[in-house]
């Protein structure tokens, strides 16, 4: 089944340190954008949800059309969040692709040359990603 | 669908606005705002109009409290066909608008009013205002009876109150007509039918269930003229008997009607009071509504026509309500299903105005990403249409999205930043802009920013608007060229220029396109210019003040406080200033910048523009000039570029902020580096400002800007004239130097410029310069010694190593009242002028070395040792010699032993001939002539040695005169310390090396070398180290006589003898075959007594001892050998003997001397190590001619 999906890193100050197309479905660029487009929008839904909840793993946080965006919060720096905008129905798939890409973004930021909120561009986080999407997505 | 409706619409007079003729559309804007203010009319206000033909069928009315709404639709609209279910949305009223003046003919406004109204079946009430009519117009139509109502001409004021009176009268007249259509509906009943009925089949069944639903229906719909004549409390009552009646006959979609009407009639009446508990019950009712449509149009599923939009609306109403930052949750909710409902939706205009009705919840909220969102979907949905208007539309749409987006115009952004700063404090907490931080970094959703600000280029292309195109377009091209293939940024380049060439020329817009621009450096004044600050309290005002330049080290500020901080720019009125800007193009398209210049926002200041082409990827430091015209402030942040056609003004701050977030790597790159420019450091705008005129005095050298070639140790006279080449007069100057070789300045005439003063502008002085050229290599004293000749070769022009003039001078101080206040007094200026020295390798030195001589002496009757105390013999003895040849400076009767020469060995590496003159002065008290020995190795006569090109020669200067008289213990102290023995002596180390090199200093400042070469040139050789370094290792046998002097003469008494003798003129002459008395005399030059033991021997040309053996020549009386002898201090002893020559020739006398009990002077002397060594003294030889037969 072809599935549509797109994960973002946002750091604190909203800006998106990383991106990641890793849907099976054939790429379009203009529905890439507008997957970047819903991911820019449900920011204002994240930064209120994130004040309110304690949960790391939010479900469903905004849709449109089919596409739904879930949430992953980060411990370490409470601003940072993982997103997933996608339209499967595998929740503890995703989940578990969070907790995965969580672990990968934590040992990204213990490398001292990586300054915090700033683009990751490590060739190397980018495949392990797109590894864990193709397993869990 | 329908735009923003919210609950209250339900309970609104819809009203059609229309112009009537032809109206200026700022006039009917006019009108229309007027109108628009009396939206709200209150029931109180209208009951004055209001007359009760019947039983008004409102009973419970509110009369004092309650409103009637109005709804203008401008322009009118087309009726709609659910206008039976939703009463509001009939057009209860049509008011014309017309403007008099413009259409003259009353009678025909009348026509075209009534023919607009034939449009509007539903209108009940129907009115034209008609403004500013004349005199006649309004004789003609107050005879007039009908719909028009002339305004006449009055103040603003006035007609409003004209106007509000004419609306209240439109209300009190719907207000009747309202109650006429209920009376009439309630006695008849009445048909309303839906399109969603209209398709129903009517089958008998679906007959009588119909008539049931009729009465509902008509319930339903009299609670809404109800609601419309402001009666909340009668509309409840037939909303509740409806909503019975539809639950009954299961007609959802009339019961959701019915139920929406009556929280619309709940909210009326509750006006003003809203709590907790009736927002519950307005979202438990309206979940309800929304429901109940949801269910209607399953049910109805088949049909065409979808009351979806009634769903939507209702979701859109309630969200609206529920529209509060607290309740943003359930907001949220609501519109996300509503946009989800949007696919659902047939009509492209009803999704429309979904979208946009969400996009504006959504910005009601503070949710302004969501909003941009759904703006964006909007145009989106905009650009699908290929024309100009919803191009406009679209563009304006993204216009709105441009701030969430963060790419916004440069003109809105600081609109908005003002607008922030103003509505902070009630800014809506909780939501964190990071805007602040976060806009100095504009690539952080790089891929909207971009795909937005495409589809505003695009949407203003097909728009037609030129400048929001080119404004589009340029920020396009400035944020995101990196991501732009270079096809890209040509296309870009292109719309640019298009969009360029439909703009009138010299069009500004707020957002710069390329290049980037950034401050390279405030160049240093050129140093004829420079200017130091006064310090008044000070004679020398220029000691303490630093440098105007922008380096916080200079080398004349070199010693000074270097704390200046704060850098400061002096600029002077009327002098031209650079300023050094660097322009980056990282784009692969060439790069034509029309003009750019410093862009000075203080007005006194004339920039100078200039025209710049970037090739792709490249950078370029370019200078920017400009003249200050006031005295004041400067203050530069940024330039102005003209560039594609429209002028940007360019701040350096921006890319500043842009390289700051390069480097933190939040910013896709560095437009400087990517063009291979330097990492620069970050370079402020100083302070600069603005002084008033003052002088500049400009350097000129007589001879031509070319450098002064000298060589090594000539002297040379310059010429510098001074001009003032300002408007203000020098008064003071001051004259210094500074550089290196400093000391090659001999003489200035200071009192020369002093005269001059005050330098009136234009005039000019000329100053006289003595200078001395410099030694090539000094530091390289190897090179000196002359080991190695070639080391000092070649060329050295102008590097550095030539002193400037350093003048300071200032104008007068401007006003007696300013100079009381500190810091108003002008500065000075510095006048820098390096003198353009080049110095060539002259005569090198190449060797010098010491020479010993040895010429025995004859033995004379003259006393062989001078006396050096009182009678200076010597000089007797020189004087006699100069009587006798002027040249021969050795006495052949004397001898020369220990005479030595000081050998120079010149090499001339030069093209012209140098003739060398060397000099010895000679220390002496009482005749102080200066003996000059010209002396040659090759000519002996010449006074001069001549050094051709490319030869050297060698000039020997005799040392014979530097002996000492008496060997003192300080010397030998010295001697012995250079020799490593411990002495315990009164003089410290130190000490006595520094007067050995004193003495020898001495010996050396005696010597000169100069030299001519040609007409003009002159100088004098520096050969002090070189003399130094060979006269080191000998300074000793040089300076320090040896203990004993030893000599012979003959004695006098043999007078007679001499006299035949002197007839073969050689009256120092010894006859052989006679006895020759002689004398041996030692003197003693220490300062002890000395006891010794001499010998004395006679050899023969052979060195044969012609005195012992068995075979001697020569006989004796006396004693030879062995003779006991005590010299006191500084005294001579005699002793005397006869020889008997046997064989006439030439003999060698030679006395030598034991001494016995010599103490530690004469071992050190002697270098002797054991004390038991005996010291032995041997004197120079002495030569004895003797003549006569065999």
């Amino acid at each position: 089944m072809a599935t549509t999906a797109c994960f973002i890193i946002v750091s604190r100050n909203d800006i998106p340190i990383y991106e990641a197309e890793v849907g099976s479905t054939v790429k379009r660029e203009d529905a890439a954008h507008l997957h970047q487009f819903i991911l820019h929008a449900a920011q204002d839904i994240v930064q209120d949800l994130a004040w309110t909840t304690s949960a790391m793993f939010l479900k469903a946080i905004d849709r449109f059309n089919d596409l739904v965006v879930k949430l992953f919060l980060n411990l370490v720096s409470i601003h940072t969040r993982l997103m997933l905008l996608h339209d499967s129905r595998n929740d503890d798939g995703i989940k578990s692709f969070f907790q995965e890409v969580h672990e990968l973004y934590i040992k990204t930021l213990l490398n001292p040359l990586y300054l915090p909120g700033s683009r990751i561009t490590s060739s190397h986080f980018d495949t392990k990603v797109r590894a864990l999407a193709r397993k869990y997505l | 669908m329908e735009p923003d409706v919210s609950i209250e619409t339900g309970a609104m007079i819809r009203v059609a606005v229309l112009p009537i003729g032809h109206i200026p559309a700022s006039l009917l804007r006019d009108y229309t705002s007027m109108l628009l203010r009396h939206h709200t009319i209150a029931l109180s206000a209208v009951s004055s109009f209001y007359t009760e033909h019947q039983k008004s069928p409102f009973a419970n009315q509110p009369w004092d409290s309650g409103f009637l709404r109005f709804s203008f639709v401008i322009g009118g609209c087309t009726s709609s066909p659910w206008e039976d279910f939703q009463s509001n949305r009939k057009i209860h009223s049509v008011i014309g608008i017309c403007h008099c003046p413009s259409s003259p003919d009353l009678d025909s406004v009348t026509d075209q009013f009534n023919s607009a109204c034939k449009g509007y079946t539903s209108a009940l009430v129907k009115r034209c205002f008609a403004f500013c009519p004349s005199d006649s117009q309004l004789e003609d139509g107050s005879k007039k009876e009908g719909n028009l109502i002339l305004f006449p001409p009055a103040d603003r004021q006035t007609q409003e109150f004209h106007l509000n009176t004419m609306v209240q009268d439109i209300a009190a007249s719907l207000l009747m007509e309202f109650e006429k259509w209920v009376l009439k509906a309630e006695s008849t009943g009445t048909i309303l039918k839906t399109p969603l009925d209209s398709q129903a089949s009517l089958s008998s069944e679906e007959v009588i269930k119909a008539k049931k639903r009729r009465l509902g229906r008509a319930q339903k719909t009299i609670g809404d003229y109800c609601l419309l004549a402001g009666s909340p409390v009668d509309a409840n009552a037939h909303y509740s008997t409806a909503l019975e009646l539809a639950r009954l006959t299961g007609d959802y979609f009339w019961y959701a009607g019915a139920l929406e009407g009556s929280v619309c009639a709940l909210l009326l009446d509750r006006m003003g009071h809203i709590d907790p508990s009736l927002i519950d019950e307005v979202k438990y009712r309206y979940n309800s509504v929304i429901l109940h449509y949801r269910k209607s149009s399953i049910q109805d599923n088949t049909q065409r026509v979808s009351p979806l939009s009634f769903e939507l609306e209702a979701t859109l109403k309630l969200a609206r309500f529920l529209c509060r930052r607290d309740l943003a949750k359930d907001v949220v909710e609501l519109l996300t299903n509503a946009a989800d409902g949007a696919r659902s939706l047939i009509d492209a205009s009803d999704r429309l105005v979904l979208f946009v009705e969400i996009a504006r919840l959504y910005g009601a909220i503070g949710y302004h990403r969501k909003a941009a969102f759904f703006s964006r979907q909007v145009a989106q949905m905009y650009l699908q249409q290929e024309n100009r208007l919803n191009a406009i539309s679209a563009m304006q749409v993204l216009a709105m999205t441009t701030k969430a987006y963060r790419i916004q115009s440069r003109a809105t952004a600081s609109e908005e930043l003002l607008n922030d700063d103003v509505g902070s404090i009630s800014a809506n907490s909780g939501k964190v802009h990071h805007h602040s931080v976060v806009s100095l970094f504009e690539c952080q959703w790089s891929t909207l920013q971009m795909v937005v600000l495409r589809e505003i280029l695009l949407s203003a292309v097909r728009a037609g608007d030129p400048l929001a195109a080119w404004s589009a377009a340029s920020r396009l091209l400035r944020s995101y060229y990196p991501l732009i293939t270079p096809a890209g940024q040509n296309g870009l380049a292109n719309a640019l220029a298009n969009s360029a060439g439909r703009l009138p020329s010299g069009t500004r817009c707020a957002d710069p396109a390329l290049p980037f621009v950034r401050l390279y450096s405030f160049p240093l004044l050129p140093s004829q210019a420079d200017i130091v600050k006064r310090n008044p309290a000070r004679e020398d005002w220029w000691v303490g003040s630093v440098s105007s330049g922008p380096f916080i080290y200079t080398p004349f500020s070199k010693g000074e406080s270097d704390d200046s901080a704060k850098r400061e720019l002096i600029w002077v009125v009327g002098e031209p200033v650079q300023v050094l800007v660097e322009l980056a193009n990282p784009c692969g398209f060439d790069l034509r910048v029309d003009s750019i210049y410093l862009s000075v926002h203080s007005e006194n200041f004339d920039a100078f523009p200039i025209s710049v082409n970037l090739p792709p990827n490249s950078s370029k430091v370019i200078t920017l000039s400009g003249i200050p015209t006031s005295v004041g402030q400067v203050t530069i942040p940024g330039c102005t570029v003209h560039c594609f056609g429209v002028i940007t003004e360019h701040l350096f701050k921006d890319v500043e902020n842009l390289l700051l977030g390069a480097a933190q790597g939040l910013v896709l790159s560095d437009p400087f580096r990517s063009c291979g420019s330097m990492k620069l450091r970050n370079v402020s705008v100083p302070k600069i400002s603005v002084v008033p005129q003052l002088p500049l005095l400009v350097p000129h050298i007589n001879g031509g800007d070319g450098s002064i070639i000298l060589y090594e140790g000539e002297i040379h006279h310059v010429w510098i004239g001074l001009s003032n080449a300002g408007t203000v007069p020098v008064e003071q100057a001051h004259i210094s130097f500074s550089g290196k070789n400093q000391d090659s300045v001999i003489s200035v005439a200071h009192e020369m410029l002093k005269a001059f003063l005050p330098l009136k502008p234009g005039a000019q002085v000329m100053l006289p310069i003595t200078l001395k050229a410099w030694q090539l290599n000094m530091s390289d004293p190897d090179t000196l010694s002359g080991r190695n000749g070639l080391g000092s070769t070649g060329q050295h022009f102008k590097d550095g190593n030539s002193p400037s003039l350093v003048i300071h001078y200032s104008g007068p101080i401007t006003n007696s009242e300013d100079s009381t206040s500190d810091g108003n007094i002008p500065p000075g200026r510095r006048l820098v002028v390096p003198l353009p020295i080049c110095v060539f390798q002259g005569l090198s030195f190449v060797k010098a070395r010491l020479l010993s001589m040895e010429i025995p002496a004859h033995v004379t009757e003259n006393n062989p040792i001078p006396t050096f105390g009182e009678s200076d013999s010597s000089e007797d003895v020189a004087g006699s010699e100069i009587k006798m040849d002027k040249l021969v400076k050795i006495n052949p009767f004397r001898g020369s032993w220990g005479l030595r020469f000081l050998e120079l060995e010149l090499s001339n590496p030069t093209d012209v001939v140098f003739e060398i003159n060397v000099s010895v002065q000679i220390e002496n008290s009482l005749s102080g002539d200066n003996l000059v020995s010209d002396q040659d190795a090759a000519e002996f006569c010449y006074p001069k040695t001549r050094i051709d090109r490319d030869y050297s020669a060698r000039v020997l200067i005799p040392l014979e005169h530097f002996k000492l008289p008496v060997l003192d213990e300080s010397f030998l102290l010295r001697d012995s310390s250079a020799d490593g023995v411990s002495w315990s002596g009164s003089f410290s180390e130190k000490n006595a090396k520094a007067e050995l090199n004193a003495s020898i200093e001495k010996l050396i400042s005696r010597i000169k070398v100069r030299w001519q070469s040609g007409r003009n040139s002159s100088g004098e050789l520096n050969i002090k180290d070189a003399i130094q370094k060979a006269l080191q290792t000998s300074v000793m046998d040089v300076l320090l006589p040896d203990p004993l002097t030893f000599g012979f003469r003959l004695v006098k008494g043999h007078a007679e003898v001499s006299d035949n003798v002197e007839t073969l003129n050689s009256k120092n002459s010894v006859l052989a075959n006679e006895i020759t008395p002689m004398e041996v005399m030692v003197r003693n030059n220490t300062k002890e007594l000395i006891k010794m033991s001499l010998n004395v021997t006679c050899r023969d040309v052979a060195g044969e001892n012609c005195v012992e053996g068995s075979d001697a020549t020569v006989l004796w009386s006396g004693v030879l050998s062995g003779i006991k002898m005590e010299v006191p201090p500084l005294q001579e002893a005699r002793h005397s003997f006869s020889l008997y020559f046997l064989v006439p020739g030439e003999y060698t006398l030679v006395a030598a001397a034991v001494i016995e009990d010599a103490n530690n002077i004469l071992r050190a002397r002697a270098k002797t190590n054991s004390p038991d060594e005996p010291i032995f003294c041997r004197g120079p030889p002495f030569h004895v001619r003797v003549v006569g037969t065999a």
